[in-house]
């Protein structure tokens, strides 16, 4: 089976885990329709839950089993015997690279460990659609690669959701752009990101009211030129913060 | 109903937790235990009995209450419950399998309330049967309200004190470690039993005294008893089925 990698971008609070929670049966919409396999997730749930697999934001290990434990317990769940169960595991962590750590308790794997023993899951479950909610965040980037590397192995379509646009350029074929729980664009990677070839992106994070805030911009890159660090006043030339910068620029600093 | 499933978690989620973390078992032991120990102290030993069996009860009732904490845990934190919500478990399964873990543990502390049982001479074949029905009906019926509990819950910090209140009132209160008479021959004392009734583990409780041969069996209250006792079960496990959250709302 191949497998065919869709993204969902967006910033927090834009509709992302709302959208997949309704397709992957767990969420009621309050309204509209929504199918999959032509199968109406409010009326034929039972039948689609059969097909996919769903890994939530948040999920996290028990942490007293081992991967090896909790990958066989969900096959069971899937419909999987014993035996298969055991072999397709085996299969999976060591595709994902946790052979090694198959039998240690999931309290002494690191972030990104766990995340791809979730990965394994999906893996060997070998279901039609898989949905992964944020499966990278709040990993190092050496986790985020690893993560990244076993979601390709994936089969089947893989509907995932990120903030990160390196996440969706480096792992899927189509991007939607979701807003305020709509779709405000939506192409490949390249198609989106036209216009703004031989540009660096620039992302700065900074605390405002309690809380952090984003902003990002897309600045031409040019070796020679320090524009992105340093402002020129009259003969002056002043290093300047990067979110002065934006606020200079008309950049909007998003929650 | 997806049996293999059910036993699987159980065997992870029970057994094999149990023999990982077996602090969970001393836990639940400390109070049926110390309380076994003061109604020995205060009645010189005159009632044991009464809290060997009651203690049985206490225990097993308070397994199945404290699980709401599990669940709750599960649900919220783990995101377990999502993650099975998208396959072929259906919430009746997931209930099952969770229950059954939670019998799991509380197979050692039910091994230390036999072996005390058989040093007082306490147990027959045919009353060990009925200890072995109430017990399973108990769990059910206590992992129901725990169901219940958890489904209402939206922080898993508020459940540890739900939980805690809950245990007392529904494991301590009831007649489990006294003679149910002591109630019933007061004023209102058949109001006070039925009331008291709500948690499981008052008809239990009764239930055991009359196998154990503690009190001699009035045949009205034995079938109330054990009417109350079903029906309660299936009604809490109704309940708890239709509140579980498999899909929120």
């Amino acid at each position: 089976m191949s497998s065919r990698i869709t993204t969902i971008i967006g910033r927090n609070g834009a509709g992302k885990t709302t959208l997949l929670r309704i397709l992957s049966t767990q969420l009621m919409p309050t309204s509209g329709k929504a199918t999959i396999f032509d199968l109406d997730v409010v009326h034929q749930a039972k039948e689609i839950r059969k097909r996919i697999v769903s890994i939530p934001q948040e999920a996290s290990t028990i942490g007293i089993l081992t991967p090896m434990e909790q990958v066989s317990m969900y096959l069971v769940g899937r419909g999987f015997s014993s035996a298969d169960a055991k072999r397709a595991t085996l299969d999976a962590l060591d595709t994902v690279g946790l052979h090694d750590a198959r039998n240690n308790p999931a309290d002494t794997l690191s972030g990104g460990m766990k995340r791809k023993c979730f990965v394994a899951m999906a893996l060997a479950a070998n279901a039609d659609v898989i949905f992964l909610d944020e499966p990278t965040t709040g990993l190092d980037p050496i986790s985020r690669l690893e993560v990244w590397s076993a979601i390709k192995q994936l089969k089947g379509n893989v509907i995932l959701t990120t903030h990160y646009m390196e996440e969706a350029e480096k792992l899927s074929e189509e991007v939607f752009l979701v807003e305020s729980g709509s779709i405000i664009d939506k192409g490949t990677v390249k198609s989106l990101l036209k216009g703004f070839e031989n540009k660096v992106r620039i992302e700065s994070y900074r605390k405002m009211d309690n809380a952090f805030r984003v902003g990002t911009i897309y600045i031409k890159y040019v070796p020679q030129d320090n524009a992105s660090e340093f402002i020129k006043e009259g003969d002056n030339v002043r290093k300047i913060s990067l979110d002065d910068l934006f606020i200079m620029r008309g950049v909007d600093i998003e929650s | 109903m997806n049996l293999k499933f059910i036993f699987t978690f159980a065997w992870y989620y029970g057994f094999k937790i149990i023999k990982r973390a077996p602090s969970y078992i001393i836990a639940s032991l400390t109070t049926p235990l110390s309380l076994l120990f003061v109604v020995y102290i205060l009645t010189s030993g005159a009632l044991v009995k009464y809290a060997i069996v009651g203690g049985m009860i206490t225990l097993v009732a308070s397994i199945g209450l404290s699980s709401a904490g599990d669940a709750t845990f599960l649900r919220l934190q783990l995101r377990l419950q999502d993650l099975y919500v998208a396959s072929k478990v259906s919430p009746t399964d997931y209930m099952m399998a969770l229950t059954l873990s939670f019998l799991a543990f509380s197979v050692p502390g039910i091994i230390v309330y036999v072996s005390l049982g058989v040093l007082y001479n306490l147990y027959s074949l045919f009353d060990s049967l009925i200890m072995l029905s109430l017990i399973v009906i108990l769990i059910f019926s206590t992992s129901a309200i725990s169901f219940i509990i958890s489904s209402a819950v939206k922080h898993v910090r508020n459940v540890w004190g739900i939980v805690s209140v809950l245990s007392i009132i529904m494991t301590v209160i009831p007649p489990t470690f006294y003679p149910y008479t002591d109630i019933m021959s007061r004023n209102g004392g058949n109001i006070i039993i039925y009331l008291m009734s709500f948690s499981p583990a008052t008809p239990a409780a009764i239930l055991a005294q009359f196998a154990f041969g503690l009190q001699p069996i009035v045949y009205n209250t034995l079938y109330t008893m054990i009417g109350i006792l079903l029906t309660e079960t299936v009604i809490y496990f109704a309940i708890a089925r239709y509140l579980t959250r498999w899909r929120e709302n």
